[in-house]
């Protein structure tokens, strides 16, 4: 149940992101890890589009899934978001098979952290934000 | 979500890009080499490299945290390639034939300079993965301080 009061759906918002770039770490470390393993094809994670959809939904009225087989989408809010991991469409494949672009993945990373690093620092100001008008700030 | 994942994977990188290095350096050592235990001249060494689960490596059997996605890397086995020599003639050589041919093994240098750059990049490239990881994981520590 996200507490509407004290962490609003920014908050929310931002530690899905959070949680996902990490994951996206992951996928990318995989990918360096792996840059030079005939065949291996280079992935990368998707939840962007998902969250954005999420973010324009009342996240109180969640849609639950009623037969184990349906999706649970985006529909449901914000908690409900799913990283999709796919194969990387790009064409550019090595003679061993492999797929890594190694310096696409360094630059991916390197955004991912940064993207990182600006949504924790999004979450202390605010966190800062609350803690300013919660205590006692001389009134 | 675990970071400990990230570091476990880009260590896998680290370890077998490591173990490339070294059948490179076998190699260029051995240029020259006509005698070996197994009997005829020295054979060029590759690694070769699979995809492996992280919690494989490190015995992490206990935890059902297997997920197909993330993946790291392992050295499957030191190839050799038992065609990999080339004859020169050199009859006043003790191991030559009766032609007076002598079998090297057939290792260009060029080739083996660029693996080493490779693998060095590559090396780099895993310690860059590592290095950002922790510092993901020290920002997070910094939320509400």
């Amino acid at each position: 149940m996200i507490n509407r009061t004290l962490f609003d759906n920014t908050i929310n918002a931002l530690n899905t992101s959070m949680n996902f770039r990490m994951m996206n770490q992951d996928v990318i470390a995989s990918n360096i890890a792996n840059a030079d393993t005939p065949g291996y094809k280079a992935k990368k994670l998707d939840f962007e589009t998902q969250l954005k959809v999420a973010m324009n939904v009342d996240g109180s009225h969640s849609m639950k899934a009623d037969d184990k087989r349906h999706f649970v989408t985006a529909n449901g809010g914000i908690k409900d978001v799913r990283g999709n991991v796919y194969f990387d469409p790009r064409m550019n494949i090595r003679n061993d098979l492999n797929s890594v672009d190694i310096d696409a993945e360094m630059a991916e990373q390197a955004e991912n952290e940064f993207l990182y690093n600006a949504a924790a620092q999004i979450i202390s100001k605010k966190l800062a934000l609350l803690k300013y008008a919660v205590t006692d700030s001389g009134l | 979500m675990s970071f400990l994942n990230s570091l476990k994977i880009s260590a896998s990188g680290l370890a077998s890009q490591r173990t490339r290095m070294n059948a490179i350096s076998s190699n260029l050592a051995n240029v020259n080499t006509t005698r070996t235990p197994e009997g005829g001249p020295y054979r060029r060494k590759d690694a070769v490299f699979e995809t492996t689960d992280v919690s494989e490596i490190f015995g992490d059997v206990f935890q059902d945290k297997v997920n197909k996605n993330f993946q790291g890397v392992k050295v499957s086995e030191i190839s050799e390639d038992p065609r990999a020599i080339k004859l020169e003639y050199n009859p006043t050589h003790p191991d030559a034939n009766e032609e007076g041919y002598v079998a090297l093994p057939d290792i260009n240098f060029i080739k083996e300079m660029v693996d080493l750059m490779e693998a060095k990049r590559s090396y780099q490239a895993n310690v860059t993965a590592i290095q950002t990881a922790r510092e993901m994981a020290l920002k997070a520590l910094e939320i509400g301080r």
